[in-house]
């Protein structure tokens, strides 16, 4: 009976629909993910689907036991897996996989409200569990098999660095992939294939990504290792994770409002590039993100807004 | 800052390719006079006549038959010759309410008169016998809010500036291009009335670039005005064209377009020295003074999923569904028929696709549309910020819809739910199908409610 009697406009809607979107960022990391089948091998694509279908499972699951809307198909959750998949190593053990999904989805989206609620990224807090949990285990890398090399564990590109060895790797083969390091993470081209297919379909925010990235590179650039200015910029730009985070980790919609989301992209970058310069870790991307994530909402405060017929005359 | 070249409104959408437009822009207004009309006591909600005539009487075309009972009310004239068949209620948008019904018994004249063929000499003409003249005939807002055209002229501030609004933003309406594209000349000369009734200096009559032939016409008709001798004190007359976007033809949004200026929150156009009415308005000033001839009719443009869409001018109380059919029908199975535009028009809930849901045009009713009946349902926010993006009051729609969902209108107060002006491009963006523009209507009906009620308060 408390049907409204009348329907009010609009009676038109955009085409891009919450679950358009996901899909499209989804099909923007396949490139990525035939990539790590190529330099890890299948087992890349297997993780990865197992990761996807943990995702899913558990947020259809969830949502089914305590009757809520069920939003398990719009492929948020595939997002979230895949990305998950891509922050780990191809040797990591399949059953860190699912509690690491279970995590991601369960505790740091769903528990928090599901979909747009979450106020950090799910796949970097579940890497970010797992590294916690598991050091030895998800962050020990393996050169790509198209190398010929053993398969022994190495350090990453960065981390290589960071001990005072040598890269060991040309720029080039950090371009295209060819390191050790985590599935998704390698290959820069086929990443910003991703990015530029996302860019067409106009589902995200180039300007944070840019902003991210630039951040990164100006400060280590100017607290080079060898004192000011010595960074080696192309090196901290294609050496880690750098690109996948700001392709699809910065640009995550968070809790921040629209001209905020710059000021986070920045705050991301100067804490990226802070942990990168001083701390032990060789990469950042994972805590810079994140940290920022927690500030997002304090930077929302710093947007001026201007409402129609406030301005003083 | 550059505020003065900045010459565009923040925020919009364009929410369709403007094929929808091509249905009609061709489409001549023909005109069509149906064989009964339902006039309805309440032109616009709320806006409440009292009807002098009763059943059995006969009236005639531009007769007074309803004298306004409400702030928001217009006097109501008979928009055919014949007689009254009864007066009882109808439903008409999921309201009821009072109509008098008329058959038709003689055959529709139009007059003809220089006016509508020659610029008109407005010398003889005082600013005083103009407003008097669409007060009493009847004359309303035609592009949307129907509210009572003399009110905004009738003040003793003089307007700098009258704004026409011919932007006709919403998809699918082409009337008022119709109109400005085939009656130009009245409407410059209405134009010109309702510049003298302002007390303006200056008039703009405010297109966009999607209506490039109709600007061209006007632009003629206001060189052909100039030459034509008629000692002419009313100044500027300018046409302007602006990029097409939607709510370009937001009262507000054409303000700060065409002159880079702000209505102050709670206050009047006319309080930055403005006066905006619409094309068809114009139009019907000229018939009201000029011609003798009372608000008892209107341009409707028919489209969407009909067989026939076409523009037609009609009296007002014909029924949507004799328009529908003039128009050979529907399309399809399952189309919601709404009055008005896609983008701010209404449909009843009930019985969306059948005969009981229609509506009868009143003064303010530019479209009937048909479009598919699509059901959405709603998903959680994902903090995308679109809506943010496209209000172009500058509010952030979301917060609202959250603030409103949880009842707190202090909340809804603070983030300015006051300010919407419902234009829907929130819910029109919206990813996860929100009805943003639902609530946020709410939201500010119901701040504007309690800001109403604290100001009795206190005096």
């Amino acid at each position: 009976m408390n049907q409204p009697s009348v329907i009010h406009g609009p009676h038109l809607r955009a085409g891009r629909t919450t679950r358009y979107i996901m899909l499209h960022v989804s099909i923007s990391l396949i490139p990525a993910l035939l990539g790590a089948v190529y330099f890890f091998g299948t087992r890349a694509l297997y993780l990865t689907i197992l990761s996807v279908a943990a995702c899913v499972l558990t947020e259809y699951l969830w949502q089914r036991l305590t009757r809520t809307q069920t939003t398990a198909g719009d492929f948020s959750a595939v997002v979230t897996g895949m990305l998950l998949a891509f922050n780990m190593p191809v040797t990591v053990p399949g059953w860190i996989i699912p509690i690491t999904a279970v995590f991601s989805i369960l505790a740091v989206k769903l528990l928090f409200g599901g979909i747009g609620s979450n106020f950090v990224n799910p796949a970097l807090m579940g890497r970010l569990l797992a590294m916690v949990l598991w050091p030895g285990l998800v962050m020990q890398y393996t050169p790509p098999r198209t190398l010929n090399a053993d398969a022994v564990s190495s350090a990453t590109v960065l981390g290589a660095v960071k001990t005072g060895n040598e890269p060991g790797y040309s720029l080039l083969q950090m371009f295209l992939g060819e390191t050790p390091g985590a599935l998704g993470e390698t290959s820069k081209l086929l990443l910003l294939a991703g990015f530029a297919y996302m860019c067409y379909m106009g589902i995200v925010n180039a300007e944070a990504a840019l902003t991210y990235i630039a951040a990164v590179l100006l400060l280590t650039f100017v607290f080079g290792p060898a004192g000011l200015f010595t960074g080696d910029v192309l090196f901290n730009l294609c050496g880690g994770s750098l690109i996948l985070g700001a392709c699809y980790m910065v640009t995550d919609y968070v809790f921040v409002s629209r001209k905020g989301r710059l000021l986070h992209a920045a705050a991301a970058g100067v804490l990226t590039a802070g942990i990168r310069i001083f701390s032990v870790y060789p990469e950042g991307v994972c805590f810079g993100i994140l940290t920022a994530n927690c500030l997002a909402g304090a930077l929302s405060l710093v947007q001026k807004r201007h409402v129609y017929g406030t301005r003083k005359a | 800052m550059g505020r003065k070249q900045n010459l565009t409104f923040p925020g919009g959408i364009h929410p369709t390719d403007g094929s929808d437009k091509e249905l009609t822009a061709n489409a001549a207004i023909r005109p069509y006079w149906p064989h009964t009309v339902t006039i309805l006591s309440e032109q616009t909600p709320g806006a409440a006549c009292r009807f002098l005539v009763k059943p059995g009487d006969r009236v005639k075309e531009g007769q007074l038959i309803g004298e306004p009972a409400a702030f928001t009310a217009a006097p109501l004239h008979a928009s055919v010759t014949g007689s009254v068949l009864s007066i009882k209620e109808v439903e008409n948008l999921g309201r009821r309410g009072l109509a008098c019904i008329l058959r038709r018994e003689e055959p529709h004249t139009e007059p003809d008169a220089p006016y509508l063929r020659e610029p008109a000499d407005l010398n003889g003409i005082s600013r005083e016998e103009i407003i008097r003249g669409i007060r009493e005939g009847g004359l309303t807002g035609m592009g949307g809010a129907g509210f009572p055209t003399f009110r905004k002229y009738e003040g003793d501030r003089p307007a700098e500036t009258l704004l026409i609004n011919g932007a006709e933003c919403e998809p699918y309406l082409t009337c008022d291009y119709r109109l400005m594209l085939e009656e130009s000349l009245p409407l410059i000369n209405g134009v010109r009335l309702l510049k003298k009734a302002a007390g303006a200096r200056k008039a703009y009559i405010c297109l966009e670039d999607n209506k490039l032939p109709a600007a061209r016409r006007l632009q003629n008709v206001i060189e052909q005005t100039a030459a034509s001798g008629i000692p002419d004190a009313e100044g500027h007359l300018e046409v302007k064209v602006f990029p097409t976007r939607y709510p370009q033809g937001g009262e507000r949004q054409l303000i700060q377009t065409a002159l880079s200026l702000e209505v102050p929150m709670g206050g009047l156009p006319l309080d930055v020295g403005v006066v905006v009415s619409n094309a068809a308005t114009a139009r019907a000033a000229a018939d009201i003074v000029l011609g003798g001839i009372p608000l008892t009719r209107r341009v409707v443009t028919v489209t969407g999923q009909v067989e026939r869409p076409g523009n037609y001018l009609v009296p007002i109380g014909t029924s949507a569904e004799d328009l529908l059919r003039l128009s050979g029908g529907l399309k399809a199975q399952n189309c919601r028929i709404i009055a008005g535009g896609p983008m701010t028009g209404s449909c009843a809930a009930s019985r969306r696709g059948g005969k009981d849901g229609l509506f009868y045009v009143t003064k303010s009713t530019s479209g009937i549309l048909a479009l598919p009946d699509t059901a959405y349902e709603e998903q959680p926010c994902i903090r995308c910020l679109g809506c943010e993006r496209v209000c172009p009051a500058g509010l952030v729609p979301y917060q609202i819809d959250f603030a409103c969902l949880e009842k707190d209108f202090d909340l809804c107060e603070r983030l300015y739910a006051g300010e919407c002006i419902a234009c829907g491009c929130c819910s029109y963006i919206c990813p996860a199908r929100r009805e943003l523009t639902l609530r946020t209507r709410l939201a500010r009906d119901t701040v504007k409610q309690r800001q109403r009620e604290r100001k009795a308060e206190n005096t």
